[in-house]
């Protein structure tokens, strides 16, 4: 408990949330739905008609082809990110997006969904010129 | 003791029906003694296909009610030593019969057969629930449509919510011509959406619907280009290994670093 309590001195608390986090450890398959009121995390696949509602953001270790709201209480700060970033539609906070019309290749590496002036845009989790993490 | 195994889809039309015959048939012909259930209730067409309607007695819900014993209500098929059916009611309906019953019976042909396939109903009701009460394990039917290959990942997860093990992926009506042209989702397409495994592929072949219109399953000739590939499968489920043909795929990569969704 003191290591907590130390890490949360030197971060910050922005960054450390004492919210618990659901960690699902399977993939979602078609008509599965997980609401839960703080972060979600999945060590899976969120298949095409599995549905995951987060108040706050979601990480997929996985190929997310379904729909992810992050965000649902309505904070457009929060973001999604998975292995591979496929899904049908993704909301962040009030943003409502869907991949374009016409198809696109994903990347075969990990990317990031973030509301940057009321537009989701998607980024590479990790950039390629220096093998940092896109975010902090 | 023997196995239970259940035939299911999430969709109708795909050919779970088609799928249970034929694999009885294989399975019966490699030796090993082998019932197929009828677990469509209301919808009877496993006797149909098999061209035994003009022999059924008694059905599974006489079986279930004890207006007979299940060895009475059992069809010997006069053509394949080892292959019988035990039919479905046409007049009732689903709830007819409970899963724990359906049990009860699994358990008992499984005393007495190598394998006893229960041909599943459509849907995710009752008669699905029924289906795969007494399964050991499950083969899911699917056909290269987003709307079947969607109800089958459906299915998987209630497969995975009854514990039943991973069921194994039998793709069928495959057209590779319309595949190579781009124009029909192929085999390895269909595996990356399900992430199972697969088990077997069956093309697309008229000998099926000539076949089946006579109650003679194309499987029992050797004609038929579906019932090579189902004798392939009766291997597998065995436990044989029997390799799949080659399947082409083109690998895609792609270097992009920021894209943006549009509005929906
Ligand atoms: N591989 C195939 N090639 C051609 N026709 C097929 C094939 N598989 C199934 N069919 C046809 O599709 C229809 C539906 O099949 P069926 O087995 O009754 O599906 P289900 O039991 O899933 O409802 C039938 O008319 C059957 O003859
Ligand atoms: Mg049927």
């Amino acid at each position: 408990m003191s290591h907590v309590a130390h890490a949360s001195a030197d971060v910050g608390q922005e960054a450390l949330r004492q919210d618990a986090a659901l960690y699902v450890r399977r993939t979602l398959r078609s008509g599965q739905k997980i609401a839960h009121d703080g972060d979600v995390i999945v060590l899976g696949d969120v298949h095409a008609g599995a549905e995951i509602k987060a108040a706050g953001d979601v990480l997929v270790f996985g190929h997310l082809r379904g729909m992810v709201h992050a965000g649902a209480d309505g904070s457009d700060g929060a973001m999604v990110c998975a292995w591979r970033l496929e899904p049908v539609q993704l909301r962040i906070g009030h943003v409502i997006a869907r991949p374009p019309d016409v198809h696109e290749d994903v990347p075969d590496a990990p990317e990031i969904a973030r509301v940057e002036q009321g537009q989701v845009i998607i980024e590479r989790a990790v950039r390629p010129e220096d093998g940092r993490m896109a975010r902090g | 003791m023997g196995e239970v195994i259940v035939i299911t889809s999430g969709k109708g039309g795909v050919g779970k029906t088609t799928t249970t015959a034929n694999l009885g048939v294989a399975l019966a012909q490699l030796g090993l003694k082998t019932c197929l259930v009828d677990a469509d209730i209301g919808l009877r067409n496993l006797d149909v296909v098999l061209g035994l309607e003009n022999r059924i007695v008694y059905d599974l819900v006489d079986v279930v009610e004890g207006f007979c014993r299940l060895r009475q209500a059992l069809i010997r098929d006069k053509r394949l030593e080892g292959l019988n059916l035990l039919p479905a009611a046409q007049t009732k309906d689903k709830t007819s019969v409970t899963p724990e019953q359906m049990r009860t019976v699994t358990e008992e042909l499984r005393q007495e057969f190598d394998y006893v396939l229960v041909d599943s109903p459509a849907g995710i009701e009752q008669g699905f629930k029924n289906a795969i009460a007494g399964a050991d394990r499950a083969l899911i039917v699917a056909t290269p449509e987003v709307a079947s290959v969607r109800d089958a990942d459906r299915i998987i997860g209630l497969l995975e919510a009854a514990e039943i093990p991973p069921a194994r992926l039998i793709v069928n009506r495959l057209r590779p011509g319309m595949v190579r042209k781009g124009d029909m989702m192929s085999v390895d397409d269909i595996v990356d959406i399900l992430a199972i495994d697969l088990i077997g592929v069956v093309p697309e072949d008229e000998l099926i619907v000539v076949t089946t219109n006579r109650g003679e399953p194309a499987a029992l000739s050797h004609e038929s280009r579906a019932g090579e590939a189902y004798r392939q499968i009766a291997r597998r489920v065995r436990g044989e290994e029997v390799p799949f043909a080659e399947m082409d795929e083109p690998a895609g990569f792609f270097g992009r670093l920021r894209r943006i969704f549009g509005q929906a």
